[in-house]
């Protein structure tokens, strides 16, 4: 939905594009899936259907710039460079003073325990669940697969801090609020992926199995998984990933751990100490995306057998050792006890809760409210996406790590531009939409960027991944012709590029929904911003209409961009 | 793991090892070894489970932080049960009382004989739900939250008041840009872009939007609707950006930064409200029936035996940012209810 899908629908194309980006919810296009784009007979001709829904998201695109304002009149503050200038100045002198670091130390392992219990159980909970959801258990039974994709919308709907309001109300000041709130939602995400690899998988061996008379379950074990398991342990790794800024975002609603002293120091602007936060979330990024590096190259290219003797991968094997070990030592630490999600007082707390949100508010003025809520919340996430999709195009030359051997200037730059974008998703979009109102008036605009940036950071480096996955014959071709490097690039790369790059910012679309809520909810307009208000007085029927209204958008743009992915395959 | 290492090594390029015998038992030890390492998992996850249970503390639910001074930390009475568990959200920098929150702990326990847990919140609204709950016995609520906690929590006492929340102001400030000269009259603030705090802030929103009333300027008018920037200290930063021409902050933040001469230039003084009441100390009824009838006298004693002279409840004091605390009654807040009544934030 931007200025590169109008370029891509305008592109003389017809052929399918790409490889078909495997895994939804931004997870970049692994192994399992990339390879099998063999060369195809391209009838030339323009697809009609690509131009309707690239005109579409051109008009989208313009009403949303318009919503937020960029048409109409100053968007800009110049006077603010001063207050700007001195979150930047943070930057380059973070408070090392041994007290802090010694109380980021034990928020960093709070953090952490979060992120690897939550993600482990939603990974088991993924697993579990897929099966319910794959196209291959329900077969011919539509309506069936339906429901069970529908109740997974709720779950998935929501966003991790809203899950964590609702739960704090339910459970209190317990361990379990912070590894819920990334449970839930994920375990849904997961349950869908995972399905989704499980469909794709080669099912020749499942076929013989049950052919030969193995049961359901054997078949299952032997045939199918072995296929998948690939994909699937590449994808759980993606999430922990994803889990480690999530348990920041918990944080900032006061789940404790990193994001509680990062808000402690954002309350008071100190932006030393903010920058001391972000860089220890970078590190843990970086931890948890080299480590998800490691196992999916040697997942997706397994070392070639020394002497032709089979071996097992050292590597793997301590990856899955250490991630259950882990796992293990987070539900220790946190102290999380299985009692507490269903003694009297949870139980109580929840019919308390339940009885205050019903019937739910549908009174005129606050749906009138949700409309127009629901109206700049789209236009945030269009916005957003947008310019996310934008900045990763133009960067992809550089995140995009060399086949071949280059200047030291040019692997400098790669490193630091990488370096960048993983700073740019470890500040939390909130600090992000504060920081651009400096400089921008208020409005759609700044809140939108906010979650640009953010977004940047997260679809620059996926991008970069999907890139590298392309087959480079045709660029290699035309260089060895005598191209220059930009031709190679806009007749070799970006043609094939375009699929997946789209399908992966339709994917971020449905990501940027919900995450506009949590910039909402701590400030900018939108959705999220009367859920804080609701919030803030106690209004829980009108808490429970709006939650309705997040859930039922965020499926509806999950259908859109659903149709428009299968529109770019 | 080990499952598609074997699947996938069936490529063409492995099929002449399959020849030598030397690669079965390569493949073979694969299961037990699984086995092995499952056994291994599985006991590693029960000692994890078995360690949950086994009484460890967790490092974000409550525990006993400070244990009364004449007791044994063992025994039954450091339990949470005996223990009081104190929560505060200081508006004004929230990151030097939450993260000193031991010295606070520390003085309670040893004038109370009591063990005390603090618990660190940030949301003001969980702090009201957990203060319902009865997770927080002892809450520093601002006066909305104070009156919004009272309502859902019935038979809760007020504690205590700093010295400076008998008299609490708000401050009116404009970007030196508008050219506004200081008044007393606030009309000229509708036509600003114009930011309030925290939502569910006394000082920052309820009542200056209460004396916006008062003089005829719709709260939530201002051109694009009124920003809540989110915190005091935000607000000062915006109105010198520019970004927003005019704002509120509590009057409190507002000296501090005065005097710290961290004010930036641009920020002009524009109006101070009349005074109102603010923050107090709020006392739920769980921690009353388990902990004594005579609990709300002790904590007052407590409080208002805080001086100024002694260097640690000095210490205390200045986390407060209190000269001194003084009693409170509840009605104290009826203004403060009348005016949330009046703008929908209490139910």
């Amino acid at each position: 939905m931007s200025a590169g899908s109008r370029a891509g629908s305008a592109a003389p194309v017809g052929a399918p594009v790409g490889a078909p980006v495997g895994a939804p919810d931004g997870v970049p296009d692994g192994a399992p899936a990339g390879g099998d784009a063999g060369p195809s007979v391209p009838r030339l001709r323009r697809a009609r259907a690509r131009w309707a829904w690239g005109v579409g998201a051109g008009v989208l695109l313009l009403w949303s710039l318009a919503g937020a304002g960029v048409f109409s009149g100053e968007v800009l503050n110049p006077a603010g460079t001063r207050q700007l200038a001195r979150f930047g100045a943070g930057a380059l002198a973070p408070d090392l003073s041994p007290d802090f670091l010694r109380l980021l130390l034990g928020s960093t392992l709070v953090t952490v325990a979060y992120a690897a219990l939550g993600a482990g159980l939603a990974v088991a909970a993924g697993a579990l669940g897929a099966p319910l959801l794959a196209r291959s258990s329900w077969g011919r039974r539509r309506t069936g697969r339906l429901l069970a994709r529908g109740a997974v919308a709720v779950p998935r709907g929501l966003h991790e801090a809203v899950w964590g309001l609702l739960l704090l109300n339910v459970l209190g000041l317990d361990p379990w609020v912070g590894v819920l709130a990334i449970a839930v939602p994920y375990g849904a995400v997961t349950a869908k992926v995972f399905a989704d690899l499980l469909d794709e998988a080669p099912r020749a061996a499942h076929d013989a199995l049950v052919a030969a008379g193995a049961g359901r379950t054997t078949a299952l074990l032997y045939g199918l998984w072995p296929q998948a398991a690939g994909g699937l342990l590449a994808y759980a790794f993606y999430r922990l990933e994803c889990a480690v800024r999530s348990a920041v975002v918990l944080g900032l609603i006061g789940a404790g751990g990193l994001g509680y002293q990062l808000s402690l120091s954002f309350a008071s602007l100190r932006w030393d100490q903010v920058w001391t936060c972000v860089y220890a979330l970078t590190a843990l990024c970086v931890a948890a995306v080299v480590a998800g590096r490691a196992v999916r190259r040697r997942i997706a290219d397994p070392p070639v057998p020394r002497g032709g003797r089979l071996h097992r991968d050292r590597a793997l094997v301590v990856a899955g050792v250490a991630v259950p070990a882990l796992v293990a030592w987070s539900a220790w630490y946190l102290a999380v006890s299985p009692a507490a999600l269903v003694d009297d007082r949870a139980r109580e707390q929840l019919a308390l809760l339940v009885s205050a949100a019903w019937p739910p508010d549908v009174s005129g003025p606050l749906l009138v409210a949700l409309a127009g809520a629901a109206v700049v919340t789209v236009q945030t996430s269009v916005v957003a996406v947008a310019l996310a999709t934008a900045g990763a195009v133009l960067l992809a030359g550089l995140t995009t790590r060399p086949a071949h051997r280059v200047t030291v200037p040019r692997a400098l730059a790669g490193v630091l531009v990488r370096t960048a974008l993983l700073v740019l998703r470890a500040v939390p979009p909130p600090v992000w939409a504060l920081v651009l109102l400096f400089v921008l008036r208020p409005g759609v605009l700044p809140g939108a960027l906010a979650l640009g940036v953010y977004t940047l950071g997260v679809m620059g480096r996926l991008t970069g991944e999907a890139l590298e996955e392309l087959d480079r014959r045709p660029a290699d071709a035309l260089t060895a012709l005598g191209a220059s490097g930009t031709a190679a690039r806009l007749y070799g790369v970006a043609p094939r590029a375009v699929g997946p790059v789209l399908a992966l910012a339709l994917y971020r679309w449905e990501v940027a929904v919900r995450d506009t809520v949590l910039v909402g909810l701590l400030g900018a307009g939108g959705l999220g911003a009367l859920l804080a208000l609701q919030l803030a007085v106690f209004d829980w029927p009108a808490v429970a209409t709006t939650l309705v209204v997040v859930v039922a958008l965020t499926l509806a743009v999950d259908l859109v961009s659903d149709r428009a992915r299968a529109v770019l395959r | 793991m080990t499952g598609h290492d074997v699947a996938r090594s069936g490529g063409p390029e492995l099929e002449p090892s399959l020849q030598h015998s030397s690669s079965v038992p390569s493949v073979l030890p694969a299961a037990p070894t699984r086995r092995r390492l499952l056994a291994g998992l599985g006991a590693a996850a029960a000692a994890g489970a078995l360690a949950a249970c086994g009484g460890r503390t967790s490092p974000v639910s409550p525990s006993v932080d400070a244990p009364p001074a004449d007791a044994s930390p063992a025994g039954p009475s450091a339990s949470s049960g005996g223990a009081l568990t104190v929560g505060a959200i200081p508006d004004q920098d929230p990151e030097v009382l939450q993260r000193l929150y031991g010295l606070v702990a520390d003085s309670m326990a040893d004038a109370l004989g009591l063990g005390v847990t603090y618990r660190p919140v940030t949301d003001y609204a969980a702090a009201v739900s957990l203060f319902r709950t009865g997770d927080l016995d002892l809450v520093w609520f601002g006066g909305l939250t104070g009156v919004q906690a009272r309502r859902q929590t019935p038979g809760a006492v007020v504690v205590a008041q700093r010295d400076i929340d008998e008299d609490f102001r708000s401050v009116f400030v404009v970007n030196e840009a508008t050219g506004l000269a200081p008044s007393q009259d606030l009309t000229p603030l509708a036509d600003l872009r114009f930011t309030y705090g925290s939502q569910t802030s006394t000082s920052g929103f309820l009542m200056p939007a209460s004396f916006l009333t008062e003089q005829g300027v719709d709260p939530r008018g201002f051109p694009g609707g009124p920003g809540f920037s989110g915190s005091h200290d935000a607000t000062l930063q915006l109105v010198a950006s520019g970004s927003y021409e005019a704002g509120v902050l509590n009057e409190q933040v507002w000296l501090a930064r005065v005097e710290a001469g961290e004010v930036d230039p641009a920020v002009q003084l524009f109006s101070r409200t009349p005074p109102y009441h603010d923050y107090h100390w709020l006392l739920g009824p769980d921690a009353v029936e388990r902990l004594g009838e005579d609990l709300p006298e002790r904590l007052q004693d407590y409080f208002l035996g805080l001086s100024a002279d002694d260097p640690d409840d000095a210490r205390v004091l200045e986390l407060f940012g209190a000269g001194s605390f003084v009693e409170a009654r509840a009605s104290d807040h009826a203004q403060i209810e009348a005016v949330g009544e009046q703008l929908g934030l209490l139910r």
